[in-house]
């Protein structure tokens, strides 16, 4: 079963990876469709960030004593001041870590 | 970029090949503790070392193989472990977009290979300018594309060796808060992505939404909080007349 969902997951991934990249494929989206997935990423990655940073353990943690809480503050300060992802990551994680 | 013609071999391949892996090495730094993560976390859930590597090796696409871990570890069955890949990767038919021209004219090889090594790190470097080139003048090079592919696959793989061999011999390694890794390099891609009022519309939607699923334990939550949030961008930017015609030039400076 895992290899199943390794496979078939790999599939998937595969295909939206190449999928436009070949010529014979014409681009038959729509401008609503490419509309509608430009707000991929962003809601896509807020959705699995958000329950970590919110809900470490099960429980809403809106507290600053939740350290994933007020690193993430750190890290979203620091990302929109410097726009510098590597900075971002490395200096929040490290400041995780020393909590 | 603005040109198709201008898609030449270059006098250096290892060159270009080199420069590509040098560029694309930061980002693979920032990937190492994910990876760990990866690894442990799939023995942690009952795979086999082999088949936690493999998901590296074979679907090479870190935020799929997390999210995807978590719900064979809640016991959610393979329809919905798809719907849900789907949805992850579906940034990437943008990016495929976004590089067709450049791609699209290149022999099978290249563009399968490309194709399964076009992440969002790959898109990120490919679409900066290198060597002597500005901006504006940047043109798409198959061999810097395909040294950086490369280089952030084979980092990819070896931080997921490492957290295989670190998850048999330490105990509790998912409370070292590796996933805090996650947040932090999702932080650092979302924030400067928003650059209008929908965006932000999305991602906050996204957020309380993918909040309030994760309290209550509502196992499809991440699709809901993530398809609402697209709505919701879309609705506003329809509403207010935002102008969404710029889809593939934003996503050009996604870093990751």
């Amino acid at each position: 079963m895992i290899w199943l969902i390794i496979l078939s997951m790999a599939a998937v991934v595969f295909v939206s990876r190449h999928l436009l990249l070949e010529p014979k494929i014409p681009i038959r989206l729509s401008k609503n469709t490419l509309t509608f997935l430009s707000y991929s990423a962003p809601a896509v990655l807020t959705a699995i960030l958000a329950p970590i940073v919110f809900v470490p353990h099960g429980e809403l943690a809106i507290s600053l004593y939740n350290p994933y809480l007020t690193c993430a503050l750190v890290a979203t300060l620091l990302a929109y001041i410097t726009r510098n992802t590597l900075l971002t990551t490395v200096l929040s994680m490290g400041l995780f870590f020393f909590l | 970029m603005s040109t198709t013609k201008s898609i030449t071999i270059p006098i250096n391949k290892s060159q270009s090949f080199f420069a590509g892996a040098l560029a694309v090495m930061p980002l693979t730094i920032a990937v190492i503790p994910w990876g760990i993560l990866a690894g442990s976390f799939a023995l942690e859930i009952g795979l086999t070392a082999v088949e936690s590597q493999a998901m590296s090796a074979i679907i090479f696409a870190g935020s799929a193989q997390l999210v995807a871990l978590g719900m064979i570890k809640a016991g959610i069955g393979i329809g919905s472990i798809l719907i849900t890949t789907l949805l992850i990767t579906s940034r990437h038919l943008l990016y495929a977009i976004a590089m067709r021209s450049q791609i699209s004219p290149l022999p099978l090889k290249w563009r399968l290979g490309l194709g399964f090594l076009l992440t969002d790190e790959l898109f990120a470097i490919a679409n900066q300018a290198h060597g002597n080139d500005t901006p504006a003048q940047h043109h798409f090079d198959r061999w810097y594309a395909l040294g950086g592919g490369l280089t952030f696959y084979v980092g990819w793989n070896i931080a997921t060796l490492l957290g295989i061999v670190a998850g048999q011999s330490i105990d509790n390694l998912g409370e070292l808060g590796l996933d805090f890794a996650i947040a932090a390099t999702f932080i650092a891609i979302v924030v400067p992505t928003v650059k209008k009022p929908s965006i932000l519309v999305c991602v906050l939607v996204s957020l309380t939404l993918a909040v309030v699923c994760a309290v209550f334990a509502i196992q499809a939550g991440l699709l809901i909080a993530a398809i609402s949030g697209m709505a919701a961008g879309m609705a506003y930017a329809k509403l207010t007349n935002e102008g969404g015609n710029k889809i593939a030039s934003e996503h050009k400076d996604d870093t990751l």
